[in-house]
């Protein structure tokens, strides 16, 4: 059955790549990188083997930790696992989850992001092999451990992800993941304004690499060093603890295989909605007056508080910029101002996230191209839907980080170039979810799935969109920070740029973006589709 | 000479190497039931996709009522109502929702939409599922849902892959009523299927496709020829080449 499940994955992806060849250019980039990488690799080695034990393992157990939250946390924010052994596809066969199991095994021990952290830990837990290959053996054995726990960790909060989101409770465990996300990084960055990176170096990374290393997150990672020490029973317990959090894990993704073959995540579990809210939406500020682009500005309102694909895209936006304010300005004791930087990447977070809006709308998009020449009503329904919460937040935003650091005077300023970065991120996103559809999960689909080779082909889309969106929001974002740094009088040229470049830069895009969605009418939906 | 509801000129849709639609030439009149059929395959959801504005052709024109269609979607694309097969739908919108989407898609006002919608959902046996998320929705009632989106704008062209399938034959009666009333209207009806008895029950002209191009095409008398359709079909497409028999299926 390993065979069986394996030749599915690589006949599609074979498949895939003759039918489109531009996909093997993208896997080769992605083997270019685990290739370039490798001097790194060699690089970290070489600076822990001059290290004592101690800090030789807290090194690996920080590598190890940070990569093993990175595989929980990337596939539910940038969608990236590969779904082609989805285990839903499994339905129809009629096998069991048991039988299945080894083979999705093996397959997710084959893709690239495994191999390179398979190398990487083969490549950095060498370090061990000046203390004999007893102890060497041992670290690699927690370290492989530790690379199953992640793999398979990846795969299970996806499944898990997916279940609540697709659930009735979706809104509710969307929102209690932000809250919790965002106590838990109040709680970090209190500690590093209080005590700077520095000093939480000097006082808690130590306790906290410590506590790590009795945790799933970092045991497997620091059974080298316990062996290293002579500590075997040490290095056992750990090794045991790595390995049998890898069985638990593997239990609970047998568990949801066992669920995803017979429970289907399409169902709207009955809900009923006796009011029409396409023909009588609420009224919003940002809804267009005329009747196809109110239509659909109400049906994305719909899917914004439903559909779990756009609530993990929320949930998404936020990450970049929380980051910032939780991270980067604390531990690099930036002067309070860098804090304004939070409501202005929030807003191209928010903007640049719809470079690919068409898409989520693969399954229903022949109703609006059937219906007329609906280009440019379809796109400004699809982004005023966007605008609708997007700019109440980033003002919210900017106002409560002007309250933080409780400089009033920028606040004219910053709300301008805000509301001038989440325009012209727009329209840029605008055009682009048209020029460069790329696919996405369909509706009831796994949202945090990917079809093969799509990973590599939303990478360069969103490559190129980033780009452009680089070279143009420092238009916007100058004056503001010249208004920082330089004058003040330049504030107010910041407000008044921030709302004309960014209000012309949404109607140019959305406009723009309609007209090429005419154009490519014919070509949509087999783009996306 | 009237102006055709349809009128397909050298429609050609290759895919890499396949060629789906190779070339095809055919006018549909106004005010008929048109049937295509062909076998699996055959190009004929190629063809009313590439007819109905949903996918680019490689070559030729397709003109509604007498206005060009890739030319001018504007003018043309509100003449056309249309149910795709194997698309879904904003299934995340109720059944109601859907209806009045498509209908504000078209421009139509708020009050003739309600009322639309109404009598689409009850004509149409969905006035207790119009409440329902479309997600929710048996395949039979997801047709019926996507008739009516088809329908509430009052076209005068219904283009309808396989409006029948996986419909119950209560439902199948309603449709069917409310399609030969729009014929009797004066409304044109083109409508893929695979089931022979249904075309030839409903229809007055068909179209049979086979490997992107039309095998014939008319009134049904002219093409079945006297016979039945189905016998016409399979010496036209020609039968199952390996008819062998599954022996291992029967139980010993």
């Amino acid at each position: 059955m390993v065979a069986a499940v394996l030749g599915i994955r690589f006949r599609t992806a074979a498949h895939l790549l003759r039918r489109e060849w531009w996909r093997a250019l993208l896997t080769g980039f992605g083997v270019l990188w685990v290739v370039m990488m490798l001097p790194s690799l060699v690089w970290i080695r070489a600076a822990l083997a001059t290290q004592d034990a101690q800090i030789r393992g807290d090194g690996l157990v920080a590598i190890a930790a940070l990569a093993g939250l990175g595989w929980v946390v990337v596939p539910l924010v940038v969608a990236s696992l590969d779904d082609t052994l989805d285990p839903a596809r499994f339905r129809i066969v009629g096998v069991p989850a048991r039988a299945i199991l080894p083979g999705l095994l093996v397959a997710a021990l084959l893709t690239l992001p495994a191999v390179f952290f398979a190398l990487a830990f083969a490549v950095i837990g060498s370090v061990w092999a000046d203390e004999g290959w007893a102890v060497q053996a041992v670290a690699y054995a927690g370290l492989a451990a530790t690379l199953l726990c992640m793999i398979v960790g990846a795969r299970v909060t996806a499944l898990w992800g997916t279940r609540l989101l697709a659930s009735r409770r979706a809104k509710l465990v969307t929102a209690a993941t932000m809250l919790v996300g965002l106590a838990i990084g109040a709680v970090i960055a209190r500690s590093l304004f209080i005590e700077g990176l520095s000093g939480l170096v000097e006082t808690d990374l130590d306790t906290l690499l410590a506590q790590l290393a009795l945790t799933p997150l970092g045991a497997g990672a620091a059974v080298g060093r316990s062996a290293a020490y002579g500590d075997w029973w040490g290095a056992a317990w750990r090794l045991g603890l790595q390995a049998g959090w890898a069985l638990l894990l593997i239990g609970a993704w047998h568990a949801n295989i066992a669920r995803a073959l017979v429970r289907p995540l399409s169902r709207g579990s009955g809900a009923r909605r006796r009011q029409d809210r396409v023909l009588d939406a609420p009224p919003t500020l940002a809804a267009p007056t005329d009747a196809p682009a109110a239509a659909v500005h109400a049906r994305l309102r719909r899917a914004w508080l439903s559909d779990p694909r756009y609530l993990a895209s929320l949930a998404g936006v936020l990450l970049l910029p929380a980051s910032f304010f939780i991270l980067v300005v604390p531990v690099f004791d930036l002067d309070g101002r860098w804090a304004y930087a939070v409501p202005l990447m929030l807003a191209a977070s928010v903007g640049w996230g719809r470079h690919n809006d068409v898409a989520f709308d693969s399954t229903g998009l022949w109703l609006d191209v059937v219906s007329g020449r609906l280009g440019s009503a379809v796109m400004r329904g699809r982004m005023s839907a966007t605008v609708a919460w997007g700019l109440p937040v980033t003002v919210l935003v900017a106002l409560a980080t002007v309250a933080w650091t409780g400089r009033w005077e920028d606040a004219g300023s910053l709300l301008g170039t805000t509301v001038g970065v989440l325009g012209v991120s727009l329209g840029i996103a605008a055009v682009f979810a048209v020029a460069t559809p790329y696919r996405t999960p369909a509706p009831g689909q796994n949202p945090f799935g990917a079809e093969v080779g799509s990973v590599g082909a939303g990478l360069a889309a969103q490559l190129v969109s980033s780009a452009v969106a680089m070279v143009v929001l420092p238009v916007v974002v100058a004056p503001f920070v010249l208004g920082l740094v330089v004058d003040p009088r330049w504030g107010w040229g910041a407000a008044v740029a921030g709302l004309a470049v960014g209000g012309a830069a949404y109607l140019g895009g959305v406009t723009l973006a309609g007209v090429l969605y005419d154009k490519r009418a014919g070509r949509l939906l087999a783009a996306v589709a | 000479m009237t102006v055709p509801a349809l009128s397909i000129r050298a429609l050609v849709k290759r895919f890499g190497e396949t060629t789906a639609v190779a070339g095809v030439d055919l006018d549909i009149p106004a005010g008929s039931f048109y049937g295509v059929v062909g076998p699996n395959g055959a190009g004929k959801t190629t063809m009313l996709s590439m007819a109905t504005g949903l996918l680019e052709p490689d070559h030729g024109t397709v003109s509604v009522l007498g206005v060009d269609l890739w030319g001018h979607p504007a003018q043309a694309k509100p003449l056309l109502g249309v149910l795709p097969d194997g698309l879904h739908t904003f299934d995340r919108l109720t059944g109601a929702e859907l209806i009045s989407y498509a209908a504000r898609l078209r421009g139509l006002d708020r009050e003739t939409v309600r009322a639309r919608r109404d009598d689409l959902l009850a004509a149409l046996d969905l006035a207790e599922a119009g409440s329902t998320l479309v997600m929710d929705y048996s395949a039979g009632m997801t047709k019926k849902i996507g008739l009516a989106c088809a329908l509430v704008h009052a076209p005068r062209v219904l283009v309808l892959d396989e409006p029948f399938e996986a419909v119950d034959p209560v439902s199948a009666g309603a449709i069917r009523r409310i399609l030969a009333a729009f014929v009797a209207g004066g409304g044109t009806v083109i409508m893929s299927s695979h089931v022979m008895a249904l075309v030839e029950r409903l229809c007055d002209h068909v179209a049979i496709v086979g490997d992107g191009r039309i095998l014939a095409s008319g009134p049904l008398a002219h093409v079945s020829g006297g016979s039945d359709l189905e016998r016409r079909f399979v010496e036209l497409v020609g039968d199952v080449q390996d008819q062998r028999d599954l022996t291992w299926l029967q139980r010993s």
